[in-house]
């Protein structure tokens, strides 16, 4: 997978690898069981801390998104979320708080947002499905 | 972190060379396994401080500390534990890259020469070339496989990519974290001193900006990023008078409105919201961008 680093963001380096691994592993372009970048060459690649992709790495393991084999490399989760169904609803309630407050700022009402969340979900299922298919051939 | 014993330690270091001068109570610190940075204008000090680090220059006032030790007292301790890379890397003209190499190597108490070969191939370094027919880029190439190969605990950077092209100072970058870093994860300190800061933004994890010999901030790299913002608001008319003074630019063009903020933030976006701007954004200064904004404020 391709990672993007965005230094303009205001979110740490580390959460944005983060958050671009569990988007991925949710479109389907991480798949259960495929191998992660080693940490090395994704640092080199990227010009980051090593220790910010590793910093990374363990967050994503401590949420049960990867396992580490060691002397393997890490490798996404056959079911990529090892949390507790109250914990894994209260991380996304508060990403969707986030969400609501800036619509409420950017002055996006209700039904529009809420048809924005059905289209969004759409284009995400149309990217997994596509993504199943190629992995079909 | 903060309890473990700092690899480097500054405390009120001043440095004059005659009437002039380059370093006036500075103060730092460098917790292990960080990358710091010490950024600066030609001329705000940052050699001057290096230097004392290394026991090349002795403080006049204040004291400077590597693993706890004092450079001037404990030199031989010190340098075993460190590398450097000088902005002017200088090698006896006559050896050649391997005869430097070797020659290098035998101050040194441990050396990679696995790593050496590797690091060789990757630069297309020819063991056999003369040190004075090396170009500047292959010159520091040569210094940085020098300060690599004894693993040490701390790798020091003075100015490292200065008058390199932009592929030999990528190539640099990328072996610092991966040769470098790589061989002890999360146990080797690199302070690194520059001018060309945006090449080091993913590798810095804290840094201090130094102008005219002193501290002008100190800052950790993710609350930088937090606190250096940059808000724009688009108004439908010309922008209403506002309290603004919390911000440290300001900007007016037409119906818009910049502003540069250090922390104020919330409170200055809050402040816009209530005049219903038609568009409001913010995004985070670049490291380059805060440097740019405290110098001048």
């Amino acid at each position: 997978m391709i990672f993007q680093i965005n230094f303009k963001s205001g979110m740490p380096i580390y959460l944005q690898l983060v958050d671009q691994i569990k988007a991925a592993a949710a479109s389907g372009a991480l798949r259960p069981g495929e191998a992660l970048p080693s940490i090395r060459p994704l640092a080199e690649e990227l010009r980051v801390n090593r220790n910010t992709v590793a910093k990374a790495y363990s967050e994503l393991e401590s949420l049960g998104v990867i396992e580490t084999h060691p002397g393997r490399g890490c490798f996404l989760n056959e079911t990529h979320s090892a949390l507790r169904k109250e914990v894994r609803r209260k991380l996304l309630i508060e990403e969707i708080d986030q969400a609501i407050v800036q619509a409420h700022h950017l002055q996006v009402p209700r039904p529009e947002f809420l048809e924005l969340i059905h289209e969004r979900m759409d284009v995400l299922d149309s990217k997994r499905r596509a993504n199943e298919d190629h992995k079909e051939d | 972190m903060d309890s473990a014993t700092p690899v480097i330690q500054i405390e009120n270091l001043a440095y004059a060379y005659g009437r002039a001068e380059a370093v006036h109570d500075l103060s730092l610190k460098v917790q292990p396994g960080r990358c710091y940075g010490l950024f600066g204008r030609n001329g705000a000090g940052k050699t001057t401080t290096m230097k004392c680090l290394l026991n090349l220059l002795r403080p006049q006032r204040g004291q400077v500390r590597v693993f706890a030790l004092d450079p001037a007292r404990a030199e031989v301790a010190v340098k075993g534990r460190l590398a450097y890379v000088p902005d002017q890397v200088v090698f006896y003209p006559w050896m050649s890259v391997r005869e430097t190499l070797d020659y290098l190597a035998s101050f040194r108490e441990r050396w990679n020469r696995k790593t050496e070969q590797e690091l060789l191939e990757r630069f297309r370094l020819d063991p056999a070339q003369r040190t004075d027919a090396l170009s500047k880029g292959q010159g520091t190439q040569l210094a940085l496989i020098a300060a690599i190969c004894p693993e040490t605990d701390l790798l020091v950077l003075d100015e490292p990519t200065s008058g390199l092209d932009p592929i030999v100072r990528r190539e640099f970058i990328e072996t610092v974290i991966g040769a470098y870093q790589e061989g002890n994860p999360g146990n080797r300190t690199i302070f690194v001193s520059t001018h060309l800061i945006s090449e080091f933004e993913g590798l810095i994890d804290e840094f201090t900006i130094i102008d005219r010999g002193r501290v002008v901030v100190t800052l950790d790299s993710d609350q930088a990023r937090e606190r250096f913002q940059k808000i724009r608001a688009r108004f439908a008319q010309s922008p209403p008078e506002l309290d603004l003074k919390a911000a440290l630019r300001v900007r007016r063009e037409g119906r818009e409105l910049e502003l540069i903020v250090n922390g104020a933030g919330p409170e200055l976006l809050e402040r816009l919201r209530q005049h219903n701007p038609e568009a409001l954004t913010t995004e985070s200064l670049t490291m380059e961008e805060i440097f740019f904004a405290t110098l001048k404020s």
